[in-house]
């Protein structure tokens, strides 16, 4: 159980852009971000197909939300903690998720 | 992409969108790169996401809350509740073999309806995760999931039955149920007094997730979970709120 | 898979009704068994089913299948000093965790 901590998921806390943050300055009501039911279908998926178990999942989980992530609320801490999670563990590497995720900024803005 | 405005005079309907949050967060763009990268890389398939997206969306208490309502109404489905919950939830829908359509998204093989009665309150936690009903209530509420209810639930019960609002005599059996196995939970409260004549869908109404957890209890009126929401800290106007100053 | 039962599971199961005791055992890293229950002696309130321990499930050992029981412990016997007398606890046990306790 690694809690070395990962650059590139420092940068990305931000408080002042969770879901808990922006809904309110937007009037929007919904209780939880678009992609909170995404994160949870994968945490279903990695545990039915072996590569992350719950129980290891949520441990981690646990161990996070009260240290490196403590100060982001959920489903943000949540995220955070997966993406932790799986790169402590070799199922993707920070380097990868540091190029997509410019690539699908790009994608996304394009529009 | 642009648009234009049009202005319509008194009398005619005007469309305003609903508000939506209109940055692209971090976040946003963490969850789609880390996904798309667990599937290149074979840890699951797209289909299958979507599969349990999909059945993420779908669910909620409204089974929960039939079923309760059901029993309240009819002995005999009260009787088979109690005595066999999967095959009580089958007769509201939901089949806990095959909820997705690609199996379980965890292993549990039994859900047991906790009865409540003037002399025993049942409340439901998992210390170890979080584990939850979810085929029958949905998805778990947050604080559900919080170390603050895993951990002090087991051992200060009416401390935090108190931070819902529920406070019991204490005399009355308040037990709580850790599921920390493949069994699943979920609360069948009792019938609020009152309700002698309502119709199973007015007594399904006021049995809220909460309700079935065990931190609630059902009340003619209350047909909403609420819990207290955050004010925003520093809220943005829009151009328009601002001009209409 | 070959399921065989452990040398402790071939007692015979406890009943509802009985007491037993959370035995003391050395655990794996993500042993599902709640440590403020160790020690406690309860009553076997339901017997669920017949499964294979997590320890092992989780890594995927050719393992033992073992019956499966909710226990109820008094809350007073599991937390010194616990005020309200009726109030219990349950929570769900292999049969591996368990033993008679004779009071």
């Amino acid at each position: 159980m690694s809690e070395d901590r990962i650059a590139l998921l420092e940068a990305t806390c931000n408080q002042d852009k969770t879901w808990e943050a922006l809904a309110p300055r937007y009037g929007v009501t919904n209780p939880s971000p678009p992609w909170k039911t995404s994160l949870t279908a994968m945490c279903d998926c990695l545990a039915a197909s072996g590569a992350l178990p719950a129980l290891e999942r949520r441990n981690a989980e646990d161990d996070l939300a009260d240290s490196l992530y403590s100060h982001i609320p959920s489903p943000e801490r949540e995220l955070l903690a997966l993406v932790h999670t799986m790169v402590s563990r070799g199922l993707v590497n920070e380097a990868d998720l540091i190029s997509r995720m410019k690539a699908v900024r790009a994608r996304l803005e394009e529009v | 992409m642009s648009h234009t405005h049009t202005h319509g005079s008194p009398g005619d309907t005007h469309h305003k969108a609903a508000p939506m949050v209109e940055e692209i967060t971090d976040y946003e763009v963490l969850e789609i790169a880390v996904r798309e990268l667990a599937i290149e890389h074979g840890l699951f398939t797209a289909e299958d996401h979507r599969k349990f997206t999909e059945w993420a969306e779908s669910i909620g208490p409204a089974a929960g809350s039939r079923l309760v309502a059901k029993a309240w109404t009819d002995p005999a489905y009260k009787a088979l509740a109690l005595k066999d919950g999967l095959k009580a939830c089958k007769e509201v829908g939901v089949d806990w073999a095959e909820p997705t359509g690609v199996g379980t998204p965890s292993d549990y093989m039994e859900f047991h309806v906790l009865e409540d009665t003037p002399a025993l309150h049942h409340v439901i936690v998992c210390t170890l995760c979080s584990c939850y009903p979810r085929p029958l209530l949905g998805m778990s509420p947050e604080w559900y999931r919080t170390t603050n209810y895993r951990r002090r639930l087991v051992r200060w019960p009416r401390q935090v039955l108190a931070e819902f609002g529920l406070i019991l005599p204490p005399e009355v059996e308040v037990r709580v149920e850790d599921s920390n196995q493949k069994c699943r939970f979920m609360v069948m409260p009792m019938r609020p007094e009152g309700t002698g004549n309502w119709t199973e869908e007015q007594l399904a109404e006021i049995v809220t997730r909460d309700c079935m957890i065990g931190v609630a209890l059902p009340k003619p009126g209350r047909t909403a979970d609420v819990h207290p929401i955050q004010k925003a800290r520093r809220p943005v106007k829009s151009s328009h709120q601002e001009a209409a100053q | 898979m070959k399921k065989s039962k452990s040398p402790e599971a071939s007692r015979a199961p406890f009943k509802v009704g009985d007491k037993v005791r959370v035995r003391d055992m050395p655990y794996m890293f993500y042993t599902r068994s709640q440590l403020y229950t160790r020690g406690a002696v309860g009553t076997i309130a339901a017997l669920t089913y017949k499964d294979l321990i997590p320890e092992e499930e989780a890594f995927n050992f050719d393992g033992h299948v073992e019956q499966y029981y909710i226990v109820r412990f008094r809350q007073k016997d599991l937390w010194p000093g616990y005020p309200f007398d009726n109030d219990t606890l349950q929570t769900e046990c292999p049969h591996r965790w368990l033993e008679p306790a004779t009071n």
